[in-house]
């Protein structure tokens, strides 16, 4: 296992350079220039190139190329251009922040999408199973962006100033303003509270894929012989459910786990930006539109090696969940 | 161990320190460096007394979508909301404007043009640093050696267009006295409103070329402003507190214990933050969310004239763009009127050369020119040989060039695309094909602003004018080549007139030039000039003695206060 490990992860190594040499030609051949930024009545030609140099857009592209690669190879991502500061000190303040909502909208997905896939094949053709279907097709079709806009309207402003309940989520941000003067379980109710939002609106549509898929996949195990043979033994329709099905049933599932870990990161830009979360999504996205090249070449290491692992935590669960699987 | 794995974990090895120390120097040295200040404007405000009286306390918490990128360092930050923080929160410009937009002392209390254009500051001598260093002439120095110099990245280096070049430009007479040595000129005063002055004794040994990517800027910055920097947390918030030892004689420390910037980037959740008082200042809502503001009962909107001005820039270099009679019919034809009615809801007015109307070289009667006339506009196509020769709504030249121009305008900004819209269908009453394009924005910038790859008929544009005013670089022939040149103008009455206006010091001389120049420019054209909006800002009534106006949102920052029932934030928080 551990040279498999060892395998796959070396492997990645020429797949992200690869992903990221690719970026890199793309992003500084689309037309656009980082210094605009600065372009305006009364800055001079002179003032620009300067501007240009101290960003190092003087040098012919194939010497950038090398110049990236060789800081790349001392840990050096460089400075962005736009929040001028170090790009790996800005990943690695922001990059926590997406890790915490992916994380939690990950797991609320999955543990949701599993529940009710389970329910509903469980109770395949019961009302039950025609309700959660009406309502899994109605979140996986909805826009992620409106969804939360409805979610802000709902459980932040008509919550607050309309119905006033007494439980309302703040519509941005992660933190209150009086953080800092907050107790420890203060913090991690105001953390919670303000990632309520972001995690839901990420989490629903996810979940609704989710379990159509689950559903799916225990409706086929259910059927399968060695299922009968066990409700034939008489065993309790519990333990048939829950240790023999669905340990089967979740093979193809953690497939998903792999394919939906990079989308999620696609999923948070949205989220990020309509609820301010200070994550990577969005530093990535404005970075693009700001034709911020060394934020854009970072964080894109940081997705490639993401869908990476993602793919590789998928497979290592097969073997967990599969005991047929072995890497050696 | 196989080969394979000991090749792997020597290659490691190999790595790991190599690897780390060539990153690891710059950091560990902006730590330290950051660590350092911060740790000296700590222990000299910890042992300032904290002022007392009823309307001390509480946090205010403003918002916007702009993440003052660049920091708080008025040499190289470029955007408005960064810099209105350096002029009137962290920071301290030289002087200042009044409500009536004259010169008003700040820092220099004090200062004289000689005349053979030697420009004295004399500045107060009790202003400190939040280190508690005093603010001295030397720092003056430092911050015009640096802003002179072209490898910094100033973002507006035409300010000292008309000073002394080299060293001669500046001498420090004594520690709190700073002659400039200049060619007086129209507002020279103006520069130093804006270009807020930076500490020499943290900053001196930084080579200018990276100045801009110091973590000074963003991590540590050591202001001598009302406010004082406590923590900035990326695309989330900028948090200060009070500066206990801002001089009395400037109003002294600010009411608010605290004073927090948020970064909220989209609109609609601004709105709703607002709306649930999570935010007690909105900067600059959209004129579509002014209604929900206005019926809020704990808000209040603000509104008040800005700088930018929005039109439709005409590129003069082609061929059915050239007659400056099309360019007229082009603005005739377009009800601005309506536009400022149905897209900024009325928060805007009409624009007839990029002098706004609250300028004192405003030319009151010109507000009435150019009203929306389709006929007169039909008129002048007739005149300039622009007719609908074949019965297609469109007019056709002699030699059968059909009348079309193509407006772009950026993605994402609605508004404009919306305004392209509606010149599209205005212009089609009077004959004239207008086809819409939407660019992505950095595209569009290449395309308008690269005077090599230059190739548009219109685009949809804002500018944002200084308080001093200067076109040349847009419509002086001398600059046609130039990025900013997109009409590619050549006018000599223009080019004399803009020649002329940076040169008079005085404003009651200047002015009927500047009227003789808003006439000239409505001749001309080069634009249809459609309107200055308003810029807008969306208020907690809880938020006391708040004034915005045309030198913006954060003019008075340090006497907004909040009755001591209406403060929130837990004990902590309004101390």
């Amino acid at each position: 296992m551990t040279r498999y490990l060892a395998r796959r992860l070396l492997g990645a190594i020429p797949l992200v350079l690869g992903v990221a040499t690719i970026l890199f030609f793309i992003v500084n051949l689309a037309p656009g220039d980082p210094a605009l930024v600065y372009a305006r009545p009364g800055m001079d030609a002179a003032t620009m190139e300067q501007i240009r140099a101290n960003f190092g857009l003087d040098r012919p592209i194939h010497v950038r190329y090398g110049r990236w690669l060789a800081s790349l190879a001392r840990g050096d991502l460089g400075y962005s251009f736009a929040r001028n500061r170090p790009v790996t000190e800005l990943i690695a303040e922001i990059l926590p922040n997406t890790l915490i909502l992916a994380g939690v909208a990950f797991g609320i997905a999955f543990l949701v999408g599993i529940v009710l896939g389970v329910i509903q094949a469980v109770r395949q053709y019961s009302a039950l199973d025609s309700i959660l279907s009406v309502l899994a097709l109605f979140f996986y079709s909805m826009p992620s962006f409106w969804l939360a806009l409805m979610m802000i309207l709902v459980f932040s402003l008509f919550a607050r100033n309309v119905w006033e309940w007494p439980i309302w989520f703040p519509a941005s941000g992660m933190t209150s303003i009086d953080y800092e003067f907050l107790g420890g379980w203060e913090r991690l109710a105001d953390r919670a509270r303000h990632l309520f939002l972001p995690a839901m609106s990420l989490a629903l549509v996810l979940s609704a894929g989710i379990a159509r898929y689950m559903r799916a996949s225990m409706l086929e195990v259910i059927r399968q012989d060695y299922i009968r043979t066990a409700r034939a033994k008489g065993l309790p329709a519990r333990s048939v459910v829950f240790k023999h099905a669905l340990r089967n049933a979740l093979i193809p599932v953690a497939t998903l786990l792999g394919l939906y870990l990079p989308f999620l990161f696609s999923g948070t830009v949205f989220i990020e930006t309509v609820f301010s979360w200070p994550g990577m999504g969005k530093l990535v996205v404005d970075a693009i539109n700001q034709r911020d090249y060394p934020v854009v070449l970072g964080g894109s290491l940081i997705f490639a090696t993401m869908v990476v692992v993602g793919n590789l935590l998928a497979d290592i669960l097969y073997a967990v969940i599969d005991p047929r699987v072995r890497y050696d | 161990m196989s080969h394979r794995a000991k090749a792997t974990a020597s290659l490691v090895a190999l790595c790991l320190p190599a690897c780390g120390s060539d990153q690891a120097a710059p950091t560990a040295a902006a730590d330290a460096f950051c660590a350092e200040a911060m740790a000296a404007v700590e222990s000299f405000t910890s042992q300032l007394p904290e002022p007392t009286g009823e309307r001390y306390g509480g946090t205010a918490v403003a918002a916007s979508y702009g993440p003052l990128a660049g920091g708080m360092n008025s040499l190289t930050a470029p955007d408005y909301s960064a810099r209105q923080h350096h002029a009137f929160v962290n920071l301290m410009p030289l002087v200042r404007y009044d409500q009536e937009l004259e010169f008003a002392p700040y820092l220099a209390q004090s200062w004289e043009l000689s005349e053979d254009g030697g420009l004295t500051f004399h500045l107060r001598d009790d202003v400190l640093w939040h280190d508690g260093k005093k603010t001295t002439a030397y720092d003056v120095e430092f911050t015009y050696r640096r802003a002179a110099d072209p490898a910094t990245q100033f973002p507006n280096p035409n300010y000292w267009a008309k000073y002394a070049p080299g060293a001669d430009a500046v001498t420090v007479v004594d520690s709190f006295t700073v002659r400039f040595q200049l060619e007086p000129h129209l507002d020279y005063l103006d520069a130093w409103t804006s270009t807020a002055i930076m500490p020499a004794h943290l900053l001196a040994n930084v080579p200018p070329a990276e100045l801009a990517q110091h973590p000074f800027n963003t991590r540590c910055p050591v202001g001598n402003g009302p406010f004082v920097f406590v923590e900035h947390r990326q695309d989330d918030r900028w948090i200060f507190r009070r500066n206990p030892a801002f001089p009395a004689g400037l109003g002294g420390p600010p009411y608010l214990d605290r004073y927090v910037y948020r970064i909220v980037l989209d609109q609609s959740t601004l709105l709703a933050e607002l709306l649930t008082e999570n935010v007690d200042f909105y900067s600059a809502p959209d004129p579509d969310q002014s209604g929900s503001i206005v019926e809020a009962e704990h808000l209040d909107l603000r509104s008040f004239p800005f700088r930018q001005y929005t039109s439709v820039v005409w590129n003069g270099r082609k061929p059915q763009l050239a007659d400056r009679r099309v360019r007229t019919a082009l603005t005739m034809g377009v009800d601005r009127g309506e536009i400022i009615d149905v897209l900024l809801q009325g928060y805007g007015e009409t624009a007839n050369s990029s002098v706004p109307s609250f300028h004192w070289a405003f030319d009151p009667t010109s507000a009435t020119e150019m009203p929306y006339d389709p006929d007169g506009a039909r008129r002048l196509l007739e005149e300039a040989g622009w007719s609908d020769r074949d019965g297609d709504g469109v007019r056709e030249n002699e030699a059968g060039d059909r009348l079309a121009v193509t407006v772009a305008s950026n993605q994402g900004n609605a508004v404009r695309a919306d305004l392209a819209q509606l010149v599209q269908a205005s212009l089609s009453q009077i004959g004239v094909e207008v086809q819409t394009r939407i660019l992505e924005y950095q595209t569009m910038l290449s395309t308008v602003l690269d005077p090599e790859a230059r190739d548009f008929e219109g685009v949809v544009w804002g500018w944002v004018n200084d308080f001093r005013i200067d076109d040349t670089d847009l419509f002086h022939s001398r600059a046609v080549d130039g990025p900013y040149a997109l009409s590619g103008t050549v006018n000599p009455e223009l080019d004399g007139l803009l020649d002329t206006l940076q040169l008079i010091v005085d404003r009651d001389e200047a002015r009927p030039y500047w009227h003789r120049y808003q006439r000239a420019l409505m001749e001309e054209q080069p634009y249809s000039f459609l309107y200055f909006n308003h810029r807008l800002v969306g208020l907690n009534r809880r938020l006391q003695d708040v004034e915005v106006d045309v030198r913006g949102e954060w003019v008075n920052v340090g006497s907004w206060w909040i009755p001591g029932d209406l403060r929130k934030y837990g004990s902590g928080g309004d101390r």
